[in-house]
């Protein structure tokens, strides 16, 4: 490389590169990045108007540590994957000001390439991964124009080749995408972004579930392979919350280890497919009875699926339920029965209270928590978003005060009075039902589904689900909260732009179920597919999932999908092709059948003068021929286009007709001329 | 020191000898020619620095890819990779097809640079971003547009007279990506004549050998004017009877009858100097500033004789023959 300067376009694509690659960084970093990325462009165009001079080597300094600092005091740190990819995007930035050779370019088109790798980490979205296209493609224009000569520069030509040389790269990539061996990771590594927990919290105060109702943001999606259950029937278990304080029911990953009594399968198998976002909570969403033979999860003691890791990205596992199942149906283990009929020595009097009081009236369990259920229903409470406020006795003044609650208030206020009659019960936090996109055939559950049960513990049956919000609001288990607060208008009442709240508008609706549907063939095929996918894609395409084998069907198929270009790169077809070579070589075929042959060497004149020879009648054509193919040839520059040719098409015309059809008729010339090959 | 020395000559005689086993296979591989097309025989490619480094990139990007279990960043890394393999072939390709022709050259004096033009033809398609230079001179960076011909002139230093034969010139590009290098070392058979350095002195009083008194004539020598005959390449542009071709009648030369006692004899021993390269360089200093002023002048070189005559096609051949004294045909 000599020392050259970087070429002027190609300074117009960095900067142009640049500006689109960061961009998607920019609103996840505090605002001070974004103007110190204005001043160093204002910078280096200034450079670059000769009105300002390169920083010097303690500008450079300064900065550095500047941006070491700024990164210490946003992220706590200098190390981790956050404060790592900041630290690139600053350099990323300042090296723009101490861009002066190719070598430099080169560098921020590297470091770009990177950038756009590490914005994935954080966002593996649709939209992005089409706008990171357009990155690359900037990206590589700048490359190009790197490369073009100086003085000739065009930045629309560098785009177009980079356009073309990125279609051109699609087809091995495809293949190395689908074929290349996915491992596990390698070493663990901490997760990029602020780890903000989606959904379900592993503890559960009343009024919590009802914030969570409020989001329309998307829980997760699942498949059946067959018929999708009635909306009533689809329970998704995620945790159960055993412990309670007196205000909150939290998750006790003591109750929960260790692995899981005896069950019997029993009623029949629902096969289904969940993908789920990144949570950064291990819960992960099965109907009642689940097992998987997915390796990243694991079958808790208290019945639920559970991943071994947080969930850090897109998941997409596959399980089969049989809902019907009797769980641990024999005798509760002695401590199991203390945990689930454990409550704080304090609180809720009435509750107690009241409890007693079924207990005498209801010897046996059974008929106690009919009983509770049948209380549910035939009070007044009312099914709401908007529960009032409760005080220290939370269950007291929602049972025989307020009235009025949300699914976290049935479940635990009955959940409560199930321990306080001695009967093991617990909260099970998940969701309920969902909407079916009839576009890709799934169920699609909301934030809002949210929903709180309970299961209780009756010998002989196992563990039970029971439901007391069923009992005072139905609708919102046959049909979704949609319909449980169509008198209130609470519904998503906080999000006007969700589009899920305008579920009633048509087009709205199918714009968003084909968008969702989209987006969740996305996450199942692109972003799901990994290891385990990707060896069931192998098994079901191959056959096979022995690596050696599918080694070399890599290496076949990229051979097959690089063969166009190879082809195209070593035997170049002839865009322009010269049209006086056609020419001539039309008249060599027409000869050729009357059995002459031009000699190896024999200029167009000598030709011409043994033609007339063997042709004396057609002397005048061929000489009009030939002389237009010499003043072609000679008396005009370069390669002559297909226009100015087109008098010697002309000319060939004229001769071809009048060239004998068969060889007979030609003239044998007596002399016999030197080299004269004629072949007949 | 001295094992030092002796080891640096070891080294000096094994890379001259690879330098000629690589001359022998490459004279081989791509024969001289004054035309030259570029196929795949006769085009190299290697990766370059910068697609040396790229490959590093992509490894930590796999990793990263790996270890996050991010298909994106995996998708992002396989682009990457067949890109750079999409690279190998277009970079090769803008090589490919390209005819070379040389399309000569002219003498030059030792000092200056030899020019050596050639045409670049893309006969297929087009040819971006060529580098054309020989070790240690500047790159000459062109683009031949598709189905079009350059014509460029490189130069080349020359410091020996005698027949300049430039080394081969190395046709090369990086583009589209500068991920490859492909290049091609072609000779297109150049020969440059290159005259001694002329160097300024007084002129001989008088030529031995010469049968004048070597007396010099005023500057403009012409009183007797015997007429007019048509132009020959190689007559003096001074006596071209420019009035005549202004009226249209053809280009004339003026004769002069030759004024055999004035002219002069130029002969090696009379030229000062050192050794033979300065009185060569001393006798080409003459022969110009002779024909400058218009004064016939002989040349006597060995067992050569030439002249006494004036005029461009004389004066190209006295330089010709200063140019190839004593030099191995």
């Amino acid at each position: 490389m000599t020392a050259a300067l970087i070429p002027r376009n190609s300074l117009a694509w960095l900067l142009t590169a640049q500006v689109v690659v960061l961009l998607p960084h920019l609103p996840r970093l505090p605002f001070w990045v974004a103007v110190l990325w204005m001043a160093c462009a204002l910078w280096r165009v200034q450079i670059q108007r000769m009105r300002w001079r390169y920083p010097g080597s303690v500008v450079k300094v300064l900065a550095l540590g500047l941006i070491a600092l700024g990164v210490f005091t946003t992220q706590g740190s200098l190390l981790g994957l956050d404060a790592a990819v900041m630290l690139l995007l600053l350099l990323f930035m300042l090296k723009l000001l101490e861009m002066r050779n190719p070598r430099d370019a080169l560098v921020v088109i590297y470091l770009g390439f990177f950038i756009i790798a590490t914005a994935f980490l954080f966002d593996q979205g649709i939209l992005l991964t089409l706008y990171q296209c357009l990155s690359l493609l900037v990206l590589v224009a700048a490359l190009v124009g790197l490369q073009q000569t100086p003085g000739r520069n065009d930045p629309i030509r560098a785009l177009r080749s980079s356009g073309l040389l990125l279609l051109q790269a699609l087809p091995l990539m495809l293949v190395l995408f689908v074929l290349f061996p996915r491992l596990g990771p390698l070493w663990a590594v901490n997760t990029p972004g602020k780890s903000a927990t989606i959904g379900l919290a592993e503890s559960m105060a009343p009024a919590d579930i009802a914030n969570l109702a409020r989001s329309p943001e998307l829980a997760f999606r699942a498949s059946f392979e067959a018929d999708i259950p009635a909306h009533s029937e689809l329970y998704w278990r995620a945790l159960t919350l055993s412990h309670f304080d007196g205000r909150r029911w939290s998750h006790s990953s003591f109750a929960s280890i260790g692995m899981p009594r005896p069950w019997e399968p029993r009623g029949e198998a629902v096969r289904y497919q969940v993908v789920t976002r990144a949570s950064q909570q291990p819960w992960v969403f099965s109907l009642r009875g689940a097992s998987s033979d997915d390796d990243s999860l694991v079958l808790t003691r208290d019945f639920m699926l559970q991943a071994k890791r947080p969930i850090t990205q897109t998941l997409a596992y596959q399980a089969t339920s049989w809902p019907e199942s009797r769980l641990d149906p024999h005798d509760l283990d002695p401590l199991q029965q203390r945990i689930y009929t454990a409550l704080p020595e304090q609180g809720d009097p009435r509750s107690r209270a009241w409890a007693e009081e079924l207990r005498t009236r209801y010897p046996r369990d059974a008929e106690l928590v009919q009983a509770l259920l049948q209380h549910f229903n035939r009070e007044p409470f009312h099914y709401t978003l908007r529960p009032p406020t409760l005080g220290r006795h939370s269950n007291d003044e929602f049972l025989f005060d307020s009235r009025r609650g949300f699914c976290a208030h049935y479940a635990g206020a009955m959940t409560f009075v199930l321990r306080a009659a001695g009967i093991p019960a617990r909260v099970v936090a998940g969701y309920q039902g969902g909407e079916i996109n009839p576009r890709g055939n799934y169920v699609l559950v909301h934030q809002f589904d949210a929903h709180a049960w309970v299961e209780v513990w009756l010998d002989g049956e196992g563990w039970v689900s029971v439901d007391p919000t069923f009992q005072v609001a139905p609708e919102r288990i046959e049909r979704g909260l949609q319909d449980a607060l169509q008198g209130e208008g609470s519904f998503l009442e906080g999000s006007l732009m969700a589009p899920a709240r305008y579920r009633n508008i048509g087009w709205i609706n199918n714009l968003r179920l084909a968008w969702d549907d989209l987006n969740y063939q996305w996450q199942l095929r692109v972003l799901g597919y990994q290891a385990e996918r990707q060896l069931e894609f192998l098994q079901r395409w191959l056959g096979t999932t022995d690596w050696q084998r599918v080694g070399l069907v890599l290496l076949i198929a990229a051979a097959l999908v690089m063969l166009p270009l190879v082809v195209w790169s070593l035997r170049p077809r002839r865009r322009h092709p010269d049209p006086r070579r056609q020419a001539w070589e039309q008249l060599d075929r027409k000869l050729r059948r009357l059995g002459l042959q031009a000699v190896r060497g024999e200029g167009p004149r000598a030709w011409q003068q043994r033609l007339e020879l063997h042709l004396p009648a057609q002397r005048e054509p061929l000489a009009a021929f030939f002389d237009e193919y010499v003043r072609l040839t000679y008396a005009e520059d370069g390669i002559p286009d297909r226009d100015t040719c087109a008098g010697l098409r002309r000319h060939l015309a004229v001769l071809t007709r009048a060239l004998p059809l068969r060889a007979g008729k030609i003239s044998r010339p007596a002399q016999h001329l030197p080299g004269q090959s004629t072949h007949l | 020191m001295v094992a030092e020395r002796g080891q640096r000559g070891v080294i000096a005689r094994l890379s001259g000898q690879t330098s000629r086993l690589f001359q022998r296979w490459i004279g081989k591989r791509i024969p001289a020619a004054r035309e030259i097309r570029l196929n795949h025989r006769r085009i190299f490619i290697v990766p370059t620095r910068a697609g040396l480094a790229l490959l590093v990139l992509l490894v930590i990007m796999l990793l990263g890819a790996i270890n996050y279990q991010n298909s994106l960043v995996y998708a992002l890394t396989f682009l990457l990779v067949s890109l750079f393999w999409v690279g190998l072939h277009h970079t090769y390709r803008n090589l490919a097809g390209l005819e070379l022709r040389a399309t000569g050259s002219r003498p030059v004096f030792v000092g200056e640079s030899a020019p050596l033009s050639l045409t670049l033809a893309a006969v297929q398609h087009e040819h971006q971003a060529l580098a054309l230079y020989w070790p240690r001179t500047q790159p000459q960076r062109l683009d031949v547009e598709a189905g079009q011909e350059t014509t460029v002139t490189l130069y080349h230093p020359v410091h020996q007279r005698g027949w300049f034969r430039p080394g081969r010139l190395r046709v090369e590009t990086r583009y589209p990506l500068g991920w490859f290098v492909a290049w091609s070392l072609v000779d297109l058979n150049w020969q440059v004549l290159v005259y001694p350095k002329p160097l300024v002195a007084a002129l001989p009083r008088q030529g031995a050998g010469g049968d004048g008194d070597g007396a010099l004539l005023n500057a403009e020598g012409v009183d007797d004017f015997q007429g007019l005959r048509a132009y020959q390449p190689g007559d003096s542009r001074r006596r071209l009877d420019w009035r005549a071709w202004s009226r249209g009648q053809g280009l004339h030369s003026k004769v002069f009858a030759e004024p055999s006692q004035n002219s002069l004899w130029l002969v090696l021993d009379s030229a000062p100097g050192q050794d033979l390269e300065q009185r060569l360089g001393y006798l080409t200093g003459w022969v110009l500033e002779l024909e400058r002023r218009g004064q016939p002048y002989g040349l006597q070189l060995g067992s050569q004789r030439l002249g006494p005559a004036l005029g461009e096609a004389h004066r190209d051949a006295c330089l010709k023959t200063l140019a190839l004294y004593g030099v191995a045909a």
